[in-house]
């Protein structure tokens, strides 16, 4: 959504015409809100009375779905090539100076809807009381910063944060270099360390569950993996997500084994694309393997690595499905932000606490965005 | 460039990723709205799959037949999420309710409809249900519940062969069954199974302990000015409950593993040891419905047994259930209910072999159940209702959220761990985290 509007706010730029009267472009504005909100309002109308009417058809489902289906990609087509018709009626003009919005303005107002409303919402929740009718002050986020377990929370975010990243990009890193050395198996080696992270993360961790799983004496034999290794070697069985805090290291090492596949796949990537001539080059200068890998491969693909520990560390903050299924977070002090914020708005049913701790989320998701969107404009800079 | 490009798809990626992000911190906010009147009465729930079509199989013979509406049970995984949606957007007819404190949540939330309001006679239903349960479900003088379902919680199991071989008996005070356990112990056995683990809801077994040794050493009257908050958390006849609790749990040789393993032991697994050869323990205290956890060999009477949670001071039995609240003021709806709670229809529950439900009206005896535990839980169950004053719905499902289903739950667990000593901190933690109102 964000690049086709550039492009089209790109578009508008690019139109050149004598500078309007003041009542044209009144006119002009009048046309562009129109233009721009009558697509969602009236896509949104045939959606809703197509919708009702198929949900009570009796027809067969399969033709239901594709009714559906041809309406609904079939109308939104239809829709903008309409408004466009619609425009080839208006004054030469003013013709260009409407058209842009037609395209990228329904997807301003979708955003605004979706995205932008909410966004509002949550935050004036967040000043509201359990059910979200009463103003209560600072009351909600008093609580964030005080309560045990939303402090335990902050703590085990941050070292989500710091930790998954960190061991993801230099594990992934470390393959990625050492299987581009490989003269064979190299797509295998590589869809071996990838193959995680076509699991979903609760499916993930059901599979960890069973490799830490522990029972302690007279409830039968271990079956976990790990308590198997350690009862093979004649030692006693360790129930390991009760470790504080080494727990939380054990549900992040689930996290790193999901997407260290990822950042190797794009570390890879990049390495591959390093020209060839600069590291001859280099290595006829003398250089060492180390000095190659620490001089140049490091800084080309440096921009890379940023973008992949982006990822992470926006995905670390969100983790809610890992230390969810894995239990008792409360109990373990393994709680984090996001598996708090569900807690309280939807086991503990309080809005107003859930959308501060969504909140606090949100703000601190938005420095990351930051560096992130800054560096992405100084690489646009460049080229 | 090539750069550039190959940052393409990973920015994309940070992208949406940020945007879910956005978009996780939205809430439902569905729109107003009427339900049509479709025929249908839909009777939502969050029971098991299995248990929800056993009832969806009973209304199909007994009540869609004899009238011009269908009544459709659905189970959600979702439940509470599909309730606040469904409520908002006023498409909810019935729905089965485990907690009497979100029966009141709903009440205030303004979409639940009173049953004063449908044309019940609440004398009558009190009749049917006891004045106590009925009572679980007041909201401002008017009545939002209408018990659907029981469960007996002061149950302890043991299994009945070994018991008898070992010549043990059932102990009918709590020191009689302190006298047990450490007869147990001299006998080279372990006299009981724990476990607390639940995955999010951790800790509730524990709470059940307590709230049954509660009613067994306060009393009911004391035990309701805890429910309500009426006395302290940290209260001398709380403490008194904890201290009871702690002397089975922290005594060496009690519990199989000890107490500050009970937190990661899963609580379906807990009944585990009992059925081994010989027992790994010999009683848990458990509610009825962990028969489904029993290994399916197990036969009722034989092989297992149980009996009531014994007195101490007072006499008190344990309950749970679930409460059906109407969100659709429509004739076919009451005359639902009217079935629905009807003797023809919960005697039938009773019967099916993939239920453990047990009927909250009084009037249902205990020939609907083949099942004999079943049967005898019935029976103490509806002799407790109709007395009135034995009789207490289960703590935690009434407290507020932040307590009933939070700092209980925890800092239970944190007294398992940390030892008898921590009994007082424990209290206080529950007490501090008490909502203000």
């Amino acid at each position: 959504m964000k690049t086709s509007s550039d492009d089209a706010a790109g578009a508008t730029g690019a139109i050149e015409e004598p500078p309007p009267t003041g009542s044209q472009t009144v006119f002009l504005s009048i046309l562009r809100v129109v233009g721009a909100l009558a697509i969602p309002i009236v896509g949104f109308g045939v959606l809703a009375v197509a919708f009702d009417f198929l949900r009570e058809a009796d027809a067969n489902r399969f033709l239901v779905v594709g009714v559906a289906i041809v309406i609904g990609v079939g109308g939104v087509f239809f829709l903008y090539w309409g408004m466009n018709r619609v425009i080839e009626f208006l004054p030469a003009r003013y013709q260009e100076g409407v058209r842009p919005y037609i395209f990228v303005g329904p997807a301003l107002v979708i955003l605004a809807v979706f995205l932008i409303y909410p966004v509002i919402n949550t935050v004036l929740v967040s000043f509201k009381d359990r059910v979200g009718e009463e103003f209560v002050g600072l009351d909600n986020y008093r609580f964030v910063f005080t309560d045990e377990s939303m402090l335990r929370a902050i703590r085990n975010t941050f070292g989500w944060i710091v930790i998954v990243p960190a061991l993801g990009v230099s594990i992934g890193l470390a393959f990625a270099t050492l299987a581009d050395r490989l003269r064979r198996g190299e797509a295998v080696a590589k869809s071996m360390i990838f193959l995680p992270m076509a699991i979903s993360f609760a499916g993930a961790s059901i599979t960890w569950r069973l490799i830490y799983s522990f029972r302690p004496e007279g409830f039968g034999t271990n079956i976990g993996l790990l308590n198997g290794i350690m009862t093979g070697l004649g030692q006693d069985p360790v129930s390991w997500l009760d470790i504080k805090p080494w727990n939380n290291l054990f549900l992040m090492v689930i996290m790193v084994w999901m997407q260290t596949g990822f950042a190797m796949v794009v570390l890879s990537a990049a390495i591959k694309s390093i020209p060839d001539e600069i590291l001859e080059a280099a290595r006829i200068d003398g250089a060492s393997e180390l000095q190659v890998f620490r001089r140049i491969i490091i800084p080309t693909i440096l921009p890379t690595i940023a973008v992949v520990t982006t990822y992470m560390v926006i995905n670390a903050m969100k983790v809610f499905d890992i230390v969810f299924v894995m239990g008792s977070p409360e109990t373990r002090g393994t709680e984090v932000i996001a598996e708090r914020m569900i807690d309280w708005f939807f086991l503990s049913n309080h809005d107003g606490r859930g959308a501060a701790i969504a909140v606090i989320l949100f703000i601190a998701i938005i420095p990351v965005m930051i560096v992130n969107i800054r560096r992405f404009r100084e690489e646009e800079a460049i080229r | 460039m090539r750069k550039v490009r190959m940052l393409a798809l990973p920015v994309v990626l940070v992208m949406i990723a940020a945007a879910c992000s956005a978009e996780e911190s939205s809430d439902g906010n569905g729109g107003g709205g009427q339900a049509e009147n479709k025929g249908t009465v839909n009777v939502l729930n969050a029971l098991e799959p299995e248990e929800n079509a056993v009832l969806q199989a009973i209304a199909d013979d007994l009540i869609n037949p004899e009238v011009d509406y269908v009544v459709e049970f659905e189970q959600s995984g979702d439940f509470e999420q599909q309730v606040q949606i469904r409520a908002e957007g006023g498409t909810l007819d019935v729905i089965l309710l485990p907690q009497p404190g979100s029966v009141q949540a709903q009440a205030e939330g303004g979409n639940a409809v009173s049953l004063e309001d449908l044309g019940f006679d609440i004398g009558e239903l009190e009749g049917t249900f006891g004045e106590y349960f009925l009572s679980l479900g007041e909201f401002e003088g008017e009545h939002y519940g209408i018990p659907t379902n029981i469960n007996l919680k002061s149950m302890v199991w043991y299994p009945k062969d070994d018991f008898d071989a070992a010549g043990y008996t059932v102990p009918s005070t709590f020191d009689e069954m302190i006298a047990l356990s450490d007869q147990i112990k001299a006998d080279g056995g372990t006299p009981w199974c724990v476990g607390f683990e639940s995955e999010a809801a951790t800790g509730w077994p524990a709470t059940d302990w307590m709230e049954d040794i509660m009613l067994a050493t306060a009393g009911t009257e004391t035990y309701t000015q805890w429910v309500n908050h009426e006395i302290p958390f940290n209260d001398p006849a709380v403490q008194n409950a904890g201290e009871l609790f702690g002397d089975i749990m922290f005594t060496d040789g009690y519990v199989l593993g000890g107490a500050d393993q009970t937190p990661s032991i899963a609580f379906g697994d807990a009944p585990g040891p009992m059925f081994q050869d010989p027992p790994g323990c010999w009683l848990h205290r458990q509610a009825s419905f962990i028969t489904a956890f029993f290994p399916e060999d197990a036969e009722a009477g034989v092989d297992y047994d149980w009996f009531p949670f014994p007195s101490v001071e007072q006499q008190g039995t344990l309950f749970a259930g679930e409460l059906a609240v109407v969100f659709s003021n429509r004739p076919e709806v009451v005359d639902f209910l009217e079935r629905f709670m009807g003797e023809e229809v919960q005697c039938q529950m009773g019967s099916e072999p993939g239920s453990s439900r047990i009927s909250p009206n009084v009037n249902v005896g205990p020939d609907c159940y083949p099942n004999p535990i079943l049967a005898g839980a019935s029976e103490v169950l509806t002799e407790a209702l109709a007395g009135g004053g034995a009789a207490g719905f289960d703590a935690s499902d009434q407290m507020p959220p932040e307590v009933g289903s939070g700092t209980f739950w925890t800092e239970m667990m944190s007294y398992m761990q940390e030892g008898p000593d921590s009994l007082p901190t424990v209290l206080e933690t529950i007490e501090a985290s008490w909502p203000a109102e």
